[in-house]
């Protein structure tokens, strides 16, 4: 019954000076956000990858986002979504590395009809095997690993509205993962508007009211509740993108930053009863460096100066600068300028991100999906293009510097991070609006070591854990980039001889590691 | 009332004294019809009497009929040239028929500065209009009329000019310079900076060129072009504030704190009183890790503009500077302020 896609002989390994490349390669799967002369604001904001092993083979596979159709009908909008075209597609990775399109066999073919964006990833049972969230414009809906390669669709965590990227978490520590959603816009079809004069252009957020973000708590028997209001989450009204999740204040507890566009960016500090509250300004990541708000898209949440303290990175558009900031302690400094990201991106307009160390030097680089959100900004904007290369940035101490990759201008909206083949070197899948992804296979000079954790207290993720070795500290979570989901496995570079665990709870853990690859390591009591 | 006077102390006829005073009562009832026919007749039988046609004129006027207005005041005025009032009604209904070079002379004599302002800025004679229009500007500031008469004064000067600069075959770099200061605020770069170049290749060492040519590539996020340019010119002109700001400025954006802050703080001795150079120079000084300074730097900001924009990133980055020199209580109070200088912004809660 499956269909066999073995793309080897599209694999092109690219010849870059330096210690570190990418071999790249695709799959036979396009996206469709069906764009209109309306000018839709979804079509040009999706879509999603997520990386799992859904099947347990011990690789990880592929599942991408699709758009869908988009049309005021005349009492309500269409989405249906039944045509293949339109299917989110999974992709299981076989021994020699290529995929093959699993859709329909893993049950996955029959989505709801929303218009498709991002996609979570966690094991909300508990039961080994990864669990999948999908969010769209006019719904989102959680499937459940039925641990036969079968997923089931379930009608927990409805998300009204227009959600965008999520996150799976533990935020109470009680050993079930639960559920973030942030939300874009209060947004529909009927309100619709036509911006840009004299070319019609997607409009700017602020032309929309926002809408506050969700949170679903897990009662660990299979129920989600909505927990938005009681929680705080939903006294912070925004205009989500991405989500990122670390302990950005050390206190144990896993706290949540929102990329808004548009307007101040959230950070939601656990309060450790259930509560969380938006603290942004004050933590000094709300804004730039000037005070002013900029267009927030993805979001990385982890350690890129080795200081054992998450820092953040947010991208935005041309002319905005990535934002970076650097933990100091519970608050945080922006360091775009300084860290030299300012000069390398003030002329890029990125989406997907990850602060993951893609050259094994012991330091975490950036890693960016890019491209304009305008499709005509060339009109508009003649100095600035609609396409660009995903790239790459090269932490050298605290410094970046451009990885120089040759890699084509595409489109690029999610992006997801990951050890795809199990060879200690991070990879990274780069989703496309209206176009093929690109997978990107790293080719690091130097070892790397790929850890997966298995919680038995904690979540069986091991979500929220905390691993560090020879300097490097790492942040166990699929969350991070935008509508995408991530290797939920913990990457360290170079080979420590140990490594520190911190499990979530507080509970630590010293393991002897073998050699570089890959590496099981199970919570003890 | 002055004519009427002018009339009626001369020996005249009771038929003319009838229709001047039923001219004048019928101006006085506002029926200016009716006036017009009583003057008429005035004047038919009293030609030679200065006042019977500027009384006609004054109806025509006062009626906004300029062009029937304008012959009995040139024809009283050829009778008696100082005739009062006469000069400033034929100058302003010449005007209002568009012939404003015919109107000077008589705004002249009667003194009418706006008046004149707007005629010789009609007439072609933009210098003179900007003198004028200034002038009565200093009686009514606020007078809209007078502001966009003078700001179109200002701009034809400035086209006048520029044409003479064009005719003038020394002037091409200059020229050059201009289309492209014109190009850059029309948002078309790549034609201005096709401009700057041509101006540079003419004369190489010309002030404010590379300084806008920095500027286009500062818009384009170009920083390392940006810092060339702005590295000329800070070198052609060492005591510009504004090129060494600028050059600060990008240094920054590359990452590079303390060749910024070197920079920055020359700006600042050249030209103390510019908010935007406290504030870049407060910036580097924190990134630099020289948190003191950054402050005092900062703190600066806040006595030049403490409420605008500046200020709200003053105190953003005083939070910061704050916290690192661990006072808690004083980044705390910056923050407390940064955020009411935001608050009109903020999004209410729903």
């Amino acid at each position: 019954m499956y269909r066999w896609f073995a793309y080897g002989l599209c694999v092109a390994l690219l010849a870059v000076p330096g210690p570190f490349a990418f071999r790249t390669s695709t799959l036979p799967f396009v996206h469709r956000p069906s764009p209109t002369p309306q000018k839709y604001l979804p079509e040009t904001m999706g879509g999603g990858v997520a990386l799992l092993d859904y099947n347990l083979d011990g690789r990880l596979d592929i599942f991408l986002v699709n758009g869908g159709q988009m049309s005021a009908g005349p009492n309500r909008a269409d989405l249906r979504r039944r045509e293949p075209a339109y299917w989110n597609r999974l992709y299981r990775q076989e021994p020699n590395g290529a995929f093959t399109d699993v859709t329909a066999a893993a049950g996955l073919s029959s989505s709801p009809n929303f218009y498709g964006m991002g996609a979570a990833t966690g094991d909300i049972d508990n039961d080994g095997d990864p669990d999948l969230y999908v969010t769209g414009y006019g719904g989102a809906c959680l499937y459940r690993n039925r641990g036969n390669g079968t997923f089931e669709l379930t009608t927990e965590a409805q998300a009204p509205g227009w959600s965008v990227s999520a996150a799976l978490l533990d935020y109470d520590l009680d050993g079930h993962l639960d559920l973030f959603v942030a939300r874009y816009l209060d947004w529909d079809l009927s309100r619709n508007i036509l911006c840009g004069t004299p070319f019609n252009a997607y409009c700017r957020p602020d032309k929309f009211p926002g809408i506050s973000n969700l949170l679903f708590h897990n009662d660990g028997h299979g129920h989600f509740r909505d927990v938005t209001a009681d929680s705080g989450i939903g006294a912070a009204i925004g205009k989500g993108m991405g989500v990122a999740v670390n302990d950005y204040d050390q206190d144990g507890y896993p706290d949540i930053f929102v990329a808004n566009d548009g307007m101040e960016q959230f950070l939601f500090h656990n309060e450790r009863n259930g509560k969380f509250r938006e603290c942004a300004l004050e933590a000094g990541v709300a804004l730039s460096d000037d005070a002013r708000t900029y267009a927030g898209m993805g979001a990385a949440f982890a350690d890129f100066d080795n200081d054992g303290r998450p820092d953040l990175a947010v991208t935005n558009l041309a002319l905005e600068k990535y934002a970076l900031y650097r933990n100091e302690g519970g608050h945080f400094a922006y360091v775009s300028l300084t860290s030299g990201l300012a000069a390398l991106t003030a002329r890029s307009s990125g989406w997907g991100v990850g602060l993951h160390d893609f050259d094994n030097n012991g330091w975490k680089d950036l890693f960016a999906a890019q491209s304009h959100v305008l499709d005509n900004v060339e009109k508009i904007q003649p100095g600035l293009r609609y396409r660009e290369p995903p790239a790459l940035y090269l932490n050298d101490g605290g410094r970046f510097r451009a990885a120089n990759l040759p890699l084509a201008a595409l489109a690029g909206r999610g992006a997801a991070f990951g050890d795809l083949d199990n060879d200690g070197t991070l990879d990274a899948v780069v989703a496309v609006l209206g176009g093929a992804p690109l997978v990107l296979r790293g080719q690091a000079s130097q070892p790397g070591i790929t850890l997966e954790l298995n919680g038995k207290h904690a979540n069986s993720d091991g979500a929220g854990a905390i691993v560090q070795a020879g300097g490097q500290t790492v942040y166990a979570t699929t969350s991070g980039s935008y509508l995408s989901a991530n290797d939920r496995r913990v990457h360290l570079a170079g080979s420590p001889a140990e490594v520190t665990i911190t499990w979530p709870g507080g509970h630590r853990q010293v393991e002897k590691l073998p050699s570089t690859g890959l590496v099981r390591i199970m919570e003890k009591p | 009332m002055i004519l009427l006077v002018l009339i009626l102390a001369q020996t005249v006829s009771p038929e003319l004294a009838q229709h001047v005073n039923a001219g004048l009562a019928a101006k006085a009832a506002g029926d200016l019809d009716l006036a017009i026919r009583e003057f008429r007749k005035v004047v038919e039988l009293a030609p030679e009497l200065p006042a019977a046609h500027v009384n006609l004129g004054a109806v025509y006027f006062a009626k906004q009929d300029y062009g029937s207005a304008i012959a009995p005041l040139r024809q009283a005025l050829a009778l008696n040239p100082e005739l009062p009032g006469a000069h400033q009604m034929l100058g302003t209904a010449l005007l209002a028929r568009g012939a404003a070079a015919g109107a000077i002379p008589h705004l002249e004599k009667a003194q009418a500065t706006d008046l004149l302002g707007i005629a010789y800025l009609e007439a072609g004679r933009p210098r003179e209009a900007v003198d004028k229009l200034e002038a009565a500007l200093l009686a009514r500031p606020a007078d809209p009329d007078l502001l966009y008469y003078l700001s179109q004064a200002h701009s034809r000067l400035a086209q006048q000019l520029f044409e003479n600069l064009r005719a003038n075959p020394a002037g091409a770099a200059r020229t050059q310079q201009m289309l492209g200061e014109a190009a850059a605020a029309a948002g078309q770069s790549e034609a201005a900076a096709q401009h700057f170049r041509a101006a540079l290749a003419a004369r190489p060492g010309l002030r404010g060129v590379q300084l806008a040519i920095g500027e286009l590539q500062l818009a384009n996020a170009n920083y390392a072009a940006a810092e060339a340019a702005f590295r000329a010119e800070a070198s052609l002109a060492p005591a510009s504030a504004i090129a060494a700001y600028k050059l600060g400025f990008v240094l920054a954006q590359l990452g590079q704190s303390v060749a910024a802050v070197k920079e920055l703080k020359r700006a600042y001795e050249l030209a103390p009183e510019m908010p935007e150079t406290s504030l870049e120079l407060g910036k580097a000084l924190a990134a630099a890790g020289e948190s003191a300074a950054a402050e005092n730097a900062l703190l600066r900001v806040l006595q030049l503009e403490p409420k605008s924009k500046l200020a709200e990133t003053a105190y953003g980055q005083l939070n910061q500077v704050y916290r690192k020199l661990n006072r808690p209580a004083d980044a705390d109070r910056a923050l407390k302020s940064l955020q009411e200088l935001r608050r009109p912004a903020a999004i209410p809660p729903r």
